[in-house]
């Protein structure tokens, strides 16, 4: 077998293209994890999909049966996105699509060349949902969340991380080595902060009115201030 | 008749899953209600015990879907609810020995013949669990005031979520008013603002649920049940669609004269 092509992430991902949406489907994460995953991004963003968006599913060398890609269709079509096409590299995912009646693009990656790892460019993922203990979202430009992180629950940007909410669980940016990440929410009460190669505990004295902080990096350490100060005096 | 699928599921082990099956079932069945449970904790059945039934037990849900006996013939009818039955768990056998497609059929049937079909998940996130919330339509998720079970609690509902179970609802059991004004344990509030979803009930902790449950009676049946026992004749009208207020919480001022002066004094 052919080397992966590791364009394709670690983690059930969209990315928005002129033409609709990408759908990419790693090669090695269960399937299980896959629903999961796929059910937990389309309720996370369910009110951001433009009803209509056509949708490209690419999966690489992951082999996928007629029953899998109904489900796939199935999730999407209850978010009334529309599944119009599979890229594989796999022959027996191609004739299954083909059966189910989409198009095939069976060439090879076809996907844009693989990003460096710093990617600041990647669109910001906007989520709206309360990310639960043993969720996880990972994505490599910034992310803004609009509802709480619980404890057991991770975030992780190679950008920025906005929490409108309460951020009670792991948060790390500028994951890919990015000194210069900030997070921010509305209620800091992590469980841990991480930006870059840095790691804090959460503060134990938590203000008895909670304002929004902002964590960031200055003199190799994490700092924590109320969000307007920091503004003010690092001129945001 | 089409009746309603419950999972009744914490993520966590010994939260009060059972006790709380048994008292909503048994609660249910008490208004008039035909209800079946299911015990969906393969390998490590209780259920039949909290509810007296065990020396009752003939056949199990695997014997229904292997043909060995018809659905009647396994359902244990409750001695002092008639409304009440029971469908036995193997325990001979263990989670793996059912999949997700033969319970969503077994639950399936049994809401043709009954009002409430409560299912009893197993502890744990695996097999068991997928089980037993295939074929529910709802679920309501159990947790005691306690970090561990609450951070479980949060990640079953996530799983519930994904699986398309939206808005389950929890029953707050254990819960000790005195430490919670004493800021040793986790408030109502507190709870919910982690989870943020709707609550259904808040059971106080009530050695009266020990001696019962291992009697084998549960405690709704008691002639006047004590505030555990309330709380889950409240559940069961709030399942109902009835609009029940929670039971005042307050840590009763039974510390005699000097706490009542105390009491007075200090404005409560």
């Amino acid at each position: 077998m052919q080397t992966l092509p590791n364009s394709l992430p670690t983690q059930v991902t969209f990315k928005g293209t002129p033409e609709g949406l990408r759908l990419l489907i790693p090669t090695d994460l269960p399937w299980d994890e896959v629903v999961l995953q796929l059910q937990q991004r389309l309720n996370a963003g369910e009110r951001l999909w433009q009803g209509g968006a056509v949708v490209m599913l690419e999966v690489g060398e992951r082999l996928l049966d007629g029953q899998q890609l109904r489900t796939v269709e199935e999730l999407l079509t209850a978010q009334q996105l529309h599944l119009i096409r599979v890229r594989t590299l796999r022959r027996q995912t191609a004739v299954a699509a083909a059966v189910a009646g989409l198009s095939v693009d069976q060439t090879d990656t076809g996907a844009e060349p693989v990003p460096p790892a710093i990617s600041i460019n990647a669109e910001p993922l906007y989520a709206q949902t309360t990310l639960r203990s043993g969720m996880r979202l990972q994505h490599p430009g910034t992310i803004v969340l609009i509802g709480d992180v619980n404890p057991g629950a991770e975030l992780i940007a190679d950008g920025d991380i906005v929490v409108w909410g309460t951020l009670r669980g792991v948060a790390h940016a500028g994951a890919h080595g990015n000194t210069k990440a900030l997070i921010f929410a509305l209620k800091l009460k992590p469980t841990q902060l991480r930006i870059a190669d840095r790691v804090a505990r959460a503060p134990d004295d938590v203000p008895a009115t909670p304002q929004p902080e902002v964590a960031y990096i200055r003199d190799n350490a994490i700092h924590i201030a109320y969000t307007t100060e920091f503004a003010r005096r690092w001129q945001l | 008749m089409s009746g309603k699928v419950i999972v009744i599921t914490s993520g966590k082990g010994g939260v009060g899953k059972t006790t709380s099956s048994a008292n909503l079932g048994m609660a249910l069945a008490s208004r008039g209600k035909s209800v079946v449970l299911v015990d969906a904790d393969f390998g490590l059945r209780n259920l039949d015990l909290l509810l007296g039934l065990e020396n009752r037990v003939v056949y199990t849900i695997l014997d229904v879907l292997s043909g060995e006996c018809r659905m009647e013939q396994a359902l244990v009818r409750d001695k002092r609810q008639p409304g009440l039955a029971l469908l036995p768990a193997a325990q001979t056998r263990d989670k793996s020995a059912i999949t997700p497609e033969q319970m969503q059929e077994i639950t399936n049937r049994l809401a043709e013949s009954f009002n409430y079909v409560l299912v009893d998940c197993p502890a744990g996130i695996e097999q068991g669990f997928r089980n037993a919330i295939a074929g529910a339509e709802s679920a309501i998720v159990v947790t005691t005031p306690e970090v561990s079970a609450v951070r479980d609690a949060d990640r079953v509902i996530g799983l519930l979520e994904a699986a398309g179970l939206r808005e389950p609802r929890l029953v707050l059991n254990r819960y000790r008013p005195q430490m919670v004004q004493a800021n040793d344990m986790m408030s109502v509030d507190d709870v919910l603002e982690i989870l943020a979803v709707k609550l259904l009930g808040v059971v106080p902790e009530d050695e009266q649920v020990i001696v019962t449950t291992n009697r084998g009676e549960p405690i709704v049946l008691m002639a006047s049940p004590p505030p555990a026992g309330q709380a889950y004749l409240n559940i069961a009208r709030r399942l109902e669609g009835e609009d029940v207020p929670l039971m005042d919480l307050k840590a009763p001022v039974n510390n005699g004269f000097m706490a009542r002066i105390r009491a007075l004094f200090s404005g409560r």
